[in-house]
């Protein structure tokens, strides 16, 4: 067991590098922008059965009578009592199929809780986010860096906090340069 | 109407300053704020397309012009020039009347019923009079066709006005262009006159629906027939018709002309559905849909369609005919379906049972036996 605290950041190490190569090379090939690591799996089917569809209108009268404009459509869930209300669009059709994808959201959100795709969407842009904003901190800290080098240690210990899985080593890695990717590789050995 | 309160028009202020002068016809801050963004989109749009052309746009201006507009009452449907019907976007005019989604909602439910049909002729035809922008017809076309394609449909509509014939063919031209089932069916608009009695003394104008038919090789026998005439009464209309439907929607297609000088207002207003049910009879129709303003009107043309002997059933459908089956009331014996305002009246006679599903196939037969 002692062993292991020793061996375990080398490994991280070396795996990082060889991503790294590897990303570099394919770089070169390809621009496009990877897309969710899984595909998720399809949305469960509602019953119809399980549904209530309301157009909420008023009791006044209708037809030719009035000429409305709103098209919401109110769909409430039997089994679990979830209600949504969908009216972004004027088309009665569009707001009844959103109705029913926020509905099946939801409910999944419901049964799956932290792996409902939601959840796993929500994450993943986080995700993006988070390398995307070290991406910009560290080019500024670059362009610094080419200024005056007082600012440097700051931005490198931010730069070592922000850093806590592997995946985002990886997806960073790819696309900065080499001096920033040692400096991540040292904080996860120092830890 | 009860008046929009200061807070809200101060709320509404906060959010934008084009908000306020929609609360008048929105009447609620979610519709006007909805409205605003649509008019946003359609600025942004129009102003793209220009661009495309190598102009520009004032879009505040443009903006403000369309807000203005609306606060007038003027119907977002004739400012924007579109409103869906079903699945699909109808283009609409001023002098036409706007496709309501009520209808759209009978028509979907009555193609529903014959998508299901094992013994449909191989050609359907069907015969929409008081087409209007050509809705209907388009609409039971595309339902029709996204599950069956064995059958030869075969769509009418008549109009009285050359406006909303014009419009009519310029629906079907884009429905054309846009959808997948350019050579399956046909769809034709013919101007007709339905109120003028065909031995009467012809005068200059529309021809009568039956010279009509005749005149352009039209066949005098059709399958269905459906029909959303104009049914609001002179003083419903100045009653119960919101400002945006009195002051710009024409009163050709709301209110029928009156036939005789001092005619009851009730009268008047269902002026068209004896007419239409003796059309009905005459083409020998099987299955007839005919929209209707509210329950009373739907039981007087119920009333009327069971006078005249010919149908084997009449039902009513409310605003939402395809809800849960436990939604059937009882008024006067015609059994009324759904949920909402009573909307439209359906009558069937012989194979139209079938079609609808209201028998099954072993006891029509049973029925002929005896």
């Amino acid at each position: 067991m002692s062993i292991l605290p020793s061996f375990l950041p080398r490994l991280f190490s070396i795996r990082v590098t060889t991503t790294s190569l590897r990303n570099a090379a394919a770089r070169s090939f390809s621009t496009s922008t990877p897309t969710l690591s899984k595909s998720l799996p399809p949305r469960t089917p509602l019953l119809d059965g399980d549904l209530i569809e309301n157009f909420l209108k008023g009791s006044g009268p209708g037809g030719q009578k009035i000429n409305k404009t709103s098209s919401a459509v109110q769909l409430k869930h039997i089994p679990t009592g979830i209600v949504v209300k969908y009216q972004d669009t004027r088309s009665r059709e569009i707001n009844r199929k959103m109705a029913r994808r926020i509905l099946q959201d939801r409910i999944e959100e419901m049964e799956l809780g932290q792996d409902a795709r939601t959840r796993v969407r929500a994450r993943e842009k986080s995700k993006k986010k988070a390398s995307s904003g070290k991406k910009t901190r560290r080019k500024y800290r670059a362009l610094a860096e080419g200024g005056m080098g007082e600012a440097v240690q700051e931005d490198g210990a931010n730069e070592v906090e922000g850093i806590e899985e592997p995946v985002e080593i990886e997806g960073a890695d790819g696309q900065a340069a080499t001096k920033p990717a040692d400096a991540e590789v040292l904080g996860k050995e120092g830890r | 109407m009860p008046r929009i309160t200061t807070s809200l028009l101060r709320k509404a202020r906060t959010i934008d300053p084009f908000l306020p002068a929609l609360l008048g016809p929105c009447r609620d801050l979610y519709a006007a704020q909805n409205e605003l963004r649509w008019l946003h989109e359609h600025v942004e749009k129009v102003a793209k397309a220009r661009r495309a052309k190598g102009d520009t746009l004032a879009e505040e201006a443009l903006l403000r012009q369309l807000v203005v507009e609306r606060a007038s009452g003027k119907p977002l449907q004739y400012i924007l020039g579109t409103e869906y019907f079903g699945d699909l976007e109808i283009r609409c005019r001023p002098g036409v009347l706007i496709p309501r989604s009520d209808t759209a909602a009978s028509v979907t439910h009555i193609v529903g019923l014959l998508r299901k049909a094992h013994n449909l002729p191989p050609e359907l035809r069907v015969l929409d009079l008081c087409t209007g922008t050509g809705c209907i017809p388009l609409l039971f076309q595309h339902e029709l066709y996204s599950t069956r394609n064995d059958i030869d449909l075969r769509v009418l509509g008549v109009d009285v006005s050359h406006k909303a014939l014009r419009l009519a063919s310029y629906n079907l031209q884009k429905v054309r262009n846009t959808r997948q089932y350019v050579d399956k069916g046909r769809v034709r608009f013919l101007k007709a006159d339905i109120l003028l009695d065909p031995f009467a003394d012809q005068t200059r104008g529309p021809l009568p629906l039956k010279t009509a038919l005749n005149l352009k090789g039209q066949p005098p026998f059709w399958d269905i027939l459906v029909s959303n005439p104009p049914y609001v009464s002179p003083s419903a209309c100045w009653k119960t018709t919101t400002r945006s439907v009195r002051g710009f929607e024409p009163k050709l297609a709301l209110v029928p002309p009156p036939s005789k000088p001092s005619q009851p207002d009730m009268v008047q207003g269902d002026e068209f559905y004896p007419r239409l049910l003796s059309i009905a009879q005459d083409v020998e129709a099987k299955i007839v849909l005919l929209e209707v303003a509210d329950l009373e009107q739907a039981l007087r043309v119920a009333r009327c369609a069971r006078d005249l002997d010919i149908f084997d059933g009449i039902e009513i459908w409310r605003d939402q005919p395809d809800s849960s089956p436990d939604d059937i009331t009882d008024e006067d014996g015609f059994p009324v379906l759904g949920q909402g305002n009573a909307r439209s009246v359906i009558c069937w006679r012989g194979t139209g049972a079938l079609w609808l599903g209201k028998v099954t196939a072993a006891t029509s037969k049973g029925d002929d036996v005896q």
